[in-house]
């Protein structure tokens, strides 16, 4: 039994109870005044040192979260080399080294979205189809409870789930589905399995309420696209937008282009968003990082854009700290997420409303 | 040219007992310069304009630890290059001496924040330039209030801060001179006005509101990094530069290397992404030496435990080197055209 009292949302700066508490409201937003804080003395390792929540839409509810983070340890779904199931406890790791307070933004993002960690989503190893239907469910509590979602992967076969869930949750409405990512992953299916990372776009025009003119694909190159993938975008006439032409136009005018036709006659947009889509210099910690990407001041650009459309779940897939160097890969996922919500906090204080 | 001087070093090896030490360096000094002591006189008998000083100081570190090895690999590193700039045609033979590092007494932070300022004021005083490489970025601390107790309260100093954070906090957990605090006792200093500092590169969320509300109160005018991908990487970063040279007396450049993309220094503390390319900041320190005068130079927070092939540290050893080579190519410090490798000269 979850009493109203124990879940309403509330922010315990740096997350330390006990004697050595920090007692100020906006401490999260400052340089610590006792002691390190969560600085090398972390308390508990939650997104943002945001309050735990479990997913559960009237837990969810109660405390007016508008933004749940989900970790997603789910790897098996999966072709390439393993690693994912860590990527979102990097995520976390990563949140650590930073506040809240976004100065470019002049935002706190934590307390604007009353931010919450529903913790990490069951899985059954080896068994993909129950594990999707785990996600599912997770995705679902959380958008039931009006909250939107922000899911650290995992692997890239997480939309086909997330995509599924969303549409239903909009049942009555239609969706867009983005798909950021050096390939193209539209396979009718690999071997014979239909709900791999190699099918995420396939499976998301598949959904009743989700059609080809709302779906876009952005940054791919290099030879991991085997011909029918991109059959796949050139026979159902979806945008595609690849890194050559990213490289000629300017990520920020691609990124609207994606986010107007994902947003043009719909009530919700899925954004999955891989890792890998970045350049390996900026992100080794993923999968199957390739060169030809997008360099860290890009991505975060691609963030930005987006934070002024927002999105109703956005993924971030295929992040494998293991691979990482000093840091940096954990540290560009934080940043991706973390400059989308300060430029949405911005871009709706600046409409006037609330997340 | 000098006959009576050897100009071997500027060349490929000739082989046999001169000039083929390049990957065998008898000690590891910064450019295989001499040791000097610490010490004013011998430093002003070396006849050099550069000092070189290591500061493998670790404990006003807020983040993750590892800058104790900087000075070491930043030598190291300075191994791999020859003196001779083509791009300037100058020759930074002799022009730098290296004086060893700040002895340090683990875990007693102020004893060594005093030692890091004895140690500037002995270079400065013997009219040199420190090069100082931490260790990490609460040295700068210690050093610019050294520099500015060496030039007194009649003269102004004017002060540049590369990196991604704004290390404005008043305080951290109650201390006032942690690396995050740098920036803010930096800005108390007497003969420093806010006019005469610039900060260039910050981004992402290491930067809490109390750091930029310090910044408004005390007119601290710094250059983000969203602002220099809109505004042009170099047409910003000359504006900064002006800000810290004009009306100035003396200039004091600091370098956190987190200043660049992660992927172009991920042997620092604080890894950020979104950050200054090296061909940037190739040019950014080229505009620096063309200011002809220069005071001292800090590079902090390198943690080569995390770097990649010394690429960090090969990062920071060029950009130092390189404002020295363009200062000296404004002062007229060319090497004479007709130098040859002799073996190959007729006659």
């Amino acid at each position: 039994m979850i009493s109203k009292q124990d879940t309403m949302w509330k922010f315990v700066p740096h997350q330390h109870r006990g004697p050595a508490e920090h007692t100020g409201a906006d401490d999260h937003v400052c340089s610590p005044k006792n002691h390190n804080g969560a600085f090398k003395s972390r308390g508990l390792a939650t997104f943002m040192g945001a309050p735990y929540c479990p997913a559960d839409r009237k837990a969810i509810r109660e405390m007016g979260a508008k933004i749940c983070f989900l970790g997603c340890p789910w790897d098996q779904g999966q072709i390439v080399r393993a690693g994912t199931s860590q990527g979102a406890s990097g995520v976390r790791e990563a949140t650590t080294q930073y506040f809240p307070y976004m100065f470019e933004y002049d935002v706190d993002i934590l307390t604007f979205f009353r931010v919450v960690d529903c913790g990490d989503i069951p899985n059954v190893p080896g068994n993909n189809a129950k594990s999707h239907e785990l996600i599912d469910q997770y995705i679902t509590e959380c958008l039931e409870g009006g909250a939107k979602v922000i899911m650290s992967g995992g692997d890239h076969s997480l939309p086909i789930p997330g995509s599924r869930a969303l549409s239903r949750h909009m049942s009555k409405g239609r969706i867009g589905y983005l798909h950021v990512d050096s390939h193209l992953d539209a396979g009718p299916d690999w071997a014979g399995n239909k709900i791999t990372n190699c099918s995420g776009p396939a499976r998301a025009i598949e959904l009743p309420n989700c059609s080809a003119k709302n779906m876009a694909h952005l940054g791919s190159r290099n030879s991991l696209n085997p011909k029918d993938w991109w059959d796949f975008y050139v026979d159902n006439s979806i945008r595609v937008i690849t890194m050559r032409e990213i490289v000629e136009r300017g990520i920020e005018a691609c990124t609207a282009e994606i986010f107007e036709l994902a947003w043009k006659g719909t009530d919700a947009v899925y954004f999955s968003w891989d890792t890998d889509s970045i350049d390996i210099s900026c992100m080794p910690g993923s999968t199957s990082p390739e060169c030809y990407g997008l360099k860290g001041r890009e991505a975060i650009a691609l963030a930005r854009v987006a934070g002024r459309y927002g999105c109703d779940v956005l993924d971030i897939v295929e992040l494998a700290p293991y691979f990482d160097v000093s840091h940096m890969s954990i540290k560009m996922a934080a940043n991706m997420i973390y400059h989308y919500l300060g430029s949405r906090a911005r871009t709706l204080i600046e409409q006037g409303k609330t997340p | 040219m000098n006959p009576a001087k050897s100009y071997a070093h500027l060349f490929s090896p000739l082989g046999g007992d001169a000039g083929d030490n390049y990957r065998a360096p008898n000690v590891l000094t910064f450019l295989r310069s001499t040791y000097v002591p610490l010490n004013a006189e011998a430093l002003k008998k070396s006849g050099a304009s550069y000092a070189f000083v290591g500061v493998p100081f670790d404990e006003g570190n807020v983040g993750k630890p590892g800058s104790e090895e900087g000075p070491r690999e930043f030598r190291l590193a300075s191994q791999e290059y020859f003196t001779y700039w083509f791009e300037y045609n100058v020759d930074l033979y002799g022009v730098a001496v290296d004086c060893g590092d700040v002895s340090m007494p683990k875990v007693s932070p102020d004893v060594a924040r005093e030692r890091i300022y004895r140690a500037v004021r002995e270079v400065l005083k013997a009219g040199l330039i420190p090069i100082l490489v931490g260790g990490d970025r609460s040295m700068s601390i210690a050093a610019t209030k050294a520099l500015s107790d060496h030039i007194g309260p009649a003269k102004r100093m004017g002060y540049m801060h590369f990196g991604a954070h704004l290390d404005l906090a008043d305080s951290w957990a109650g201390e006032k001179n942690l690396a995050p605090c740098a920036l803010a006792r930096i800005t108390e200093l007497p003969n420093l006005e806010a006019r005469n500092v610039a900060h260039i590169g910050a981004r992402n969320a290491m930067n809490p509101k109390d750091w930029t509300d310090l910044a408004k109160e005390r007119g601290i005018r710094f250059n983000p990094m969203f602002e220099l991908l809109e505004r042009g990487v170099y047409e910003t970063a000359e504006g900064a530069i002006d800000r810290v040279w004009q009306g100035t007396d003396a200039q004091y450049v600091s370098f956190n290397f987190n200043v660049m993309d992660a992927s172009a220094a991920p042997g620092v503390t604080s890894t950020e992404p979104g950050g200054l390319e090296s061909r940037e900041m190739m040019r950014i320190a080229e505009m620096i030496g063309k200011r002809k005068t220069l005071d001292v130079i800090d590079v902090s927070e390198l943690c080569p435990v995390f770097d990649v092939s010394g690429t960090a540290a090969r990062l920071a050893v060029c950009v130092v080197t390189r404002i020295m080579a363009s200062l000296a190519k404004e002062r007229g410090e060319e090497i004479d055209a007709s130098i040859r490798r002799s073996d190959l000269v007729a006659g």
